[in-house]
């Protein structure tokens, strides 16, 4: 593991790699899209949303799939906004 | 692995004596886990066996005419074996899900990570990946040797080889997770064909990228990193928790010596620091410095000290599966506040839910009312509402179900159903909708809305009943 104790003021918080954050984003987000997705299709049947929106023809399966994705777009989205305001104040200013 | 990230691998400073690679997660050294056997290294080859054997078999097993294991998403019907679920269902799953993390909770307080050391799909399909690339690669030192190396054709196919191999098996594992949802022999002969459907071909892909990815690239980093178990379930821990442990007091101080001599008289304990328990260690911890949160309790390092052990002429255990209070000679406590707890809560749940689905009615019933008018006047000048009947027979045969309907609110005494044929037959596992109307002469009626009550009768069984209450719009005559 990497050392992380840099203690100059600037450095306090450790450096997380920028992999980290993306798989820190996109990986509860699947987590919690996949509850939703489980959650809202057993509300709703597919069907019966492709009958209402006239988007007659699509099938079950694909309509579950684009569910799962605007779902995780939509939890990856609050998972991204967190880790973007997780940053301390201190350090937005200017670049570091 | 260190070639495989240029875009990060600036970030980390490298090590200039040992140049420590950038991983996925962290910078970090590969870990080279070194083939292990004992008594928990077959556990878990049998752990392996018995669950990938489940995972692939059950899929191709029949019940009744259809796939014994069935999620069919696409007709919203889930088999298990002798039993349908619906989505109206859910909620026996929700419950499940309850009783699955309570017993694992339950099997953590007492026995520590055995989840993680033998049974998680992480652990599993890494053991099979690591069996896979020592049959390709050779053993963890031939491995060390060759990734040193610079590359060469040999080294090439040999690596290539591996991953063609780690693939096409990711891909059959994906392909079995999609024909859990599609019929597999359906999917079968669709991938025969070449013909699969754009989902289920996306789906494949997807879950075998997945497995590729967790069990062939990041294996231990998934659990340190990612996996949420593994935050909090020290929490479950306490004194008398199974763990696996290093008797620092027997071990310390640990040294190498001639296999003949008295380690007492040498001022030595009976760890000959061979190091061999951090080489098969899956997440490439020292379990010598204690109980660390990276350790999935897969006992690799307790087989391998064993074997050490035994050839020094040293009694085993000295890396065991111990507690806290038994290392300390304290005496162990595996009834305690928290395990009776558990106990009675997994007894009630479990019990609860057998008792609920041997109690389930295969018959549901939905009243939707026409939205497109409020109410209509027949020529004989009766009130009529319309609605439309949804019933679902979830039973295995065919039943016909008589509908009645009556008022739920005084007065409404005269109420009159019709229906296009009195007597509705349901195919099993079917819907089926029917328009009905009820009509009633306006001067009963006391409100603007009342309430009346759809009641659904199996022929074959009259204790099988199922209501549903729906409103009834009409003008207000009297007063």
């Amino acid at each position: 593991m990497k050392d992380n104790t840099d203690q100059t003021p600037q450095n306090r918080a450790p450096e997380i790699p920028v992999i980290q954050r993306i798989i820190a984003v996109l990986w509860p987000s699947f987590l919690t899209s996949g509850v939703a997705t489980g959650l809202f299709f057993t509300v709703f049947d597919p069907q019966d949303l492709t009958m209402l929106t006239g988007h007659l023809g699509v099938s079950r399966m694909a309509v579950y799939s684009i569910g799962f994705f605007m779902f995780w777009l939509l939890t990856s989205g609050t998972c991204a906004l967190t880790c973007y305001f997780q940053r301390p104040c201190e350090q937005v200013k200017g670049r570091r | 692995m260190s070639s495989n990230h240029p875009a990060t691998a600036d970030k980390t400073a490298p090590d200039p004596v040992d140049p420590a690679s950038e991983e996925i997660y962290a910078s970090h050294k590969k870990v080279y886990p070194r083939e292990v056997h004992g008594i928990f290294a077959n556990l878990r080859v049998l752990g392996v066996v018995v669950l990938l054997g489940l995972y692939y078999g059950v899929a191709w097993l029949s019940w009744d005419g259809h796939q014994a294991v069935l999620l069919d998403l696409p007709a919203r019907k889930f088999y298990i074996f002798g039993l349908t679920f619906w989505p109206q269902d859910f909620f026996y799953f929700a419950w499940l899900l309850v009783i699955a993390a309570l017993t694992l909770f339950y099997v953590t307080s007492l026995a520590g990570r055995l989840w993680c050391g033998y049974a998680c799909p992480q652990t599993v399909w890494t053991e099979i990946f690591l069996w896979i690339e020592r049959k390709i690669e050779g053993s963890r030192n031939q491995q060390i040797k060759r990734d040193k190396g610079s590359m060469t054709p040999t080294k090439f196919r040999i690596k290539a080889t591996k991953h063609l191999v780690w693939i096409l098996f990711s891909l059959y594992t994906g392909f079995t997770f999609v024909g859990y949802f599609t019929p597999i022999r359906e999917l079968t002969s669709a991938a025969m064909h070449f013909n699969l459907g754009p989902w289920e071909t996306f789906w494949i892909f997807f879950y075998g990228f997945a497995t590729y990815g967790n069990a062939g690239w990041m294996r231990e980093q998934v659990c340190i990193y990612m996996c949420p178990y593994a935050r909090f379930q020290s929490a479950m821990f306490d004194r008398d928790t199974l763990v696996i442990a290093y008797d620092e007091q027997r071990g310390e101080p640990r040294g190498s010596r001639k296999k003949n001599i008295d380690p007492r008289k040498a001022g030595l304990g009976d760890c000959v620091d061979c190091t061999l328990c951090v080489q098969v260690c899956p997440t490439g911890i020292d379990i010598r410095d204690g109980l660390q949160y990276q350790c999935i309790g897969c006992a690799a390092c307790i087989d391998v000290c064993d074997e050490v052990m035994d050839k020094m002429g040293y009694s085993k255990g000295l890396i065991r599966y111990t507690t806290e209070n038994t290392m300390q000679g304290k005496p162990a406590h595996i009834i305690r506040p928290r395990t009776i707890i558990y106990t009675l809560l997994l007894l009630a749940l479990s019990l609860g839910l057998v008792y609920a689905i041997s109690q389930r009615t295969p018959l549901q019933l939905d009243v939707l009312r026409d939205r497109n008018s409020l109410y209509r006047e027949t020529p004989q000048g009766l009130v009529e509402n319309v609605y439309t009947l949804k019933i679902i027979n979830m039973a295995d045969h065919t039943r016909r179900f008589h509908v009645t309907v009556s008022g739920a609110d005084a007065g409404l005494n005269d109420l009159r159903l019709v229906m296009s044929k009195p007597v509705v037959e349901v195919p099993p596992g079917k819907v089926i909708s029917l328009p009905v109307s009820v009509q009633i002469d306006p001067v009963e009626l006391r409100r603007a809305s009342s309430e009346v009550v759809f009641t659904l009768s199996a022929e074959d069984d009259p204790d099988l009943t199922s209501s549903r209450h729906a409103r009834f719009l009409g003008p207000v005559l009297s007063r």
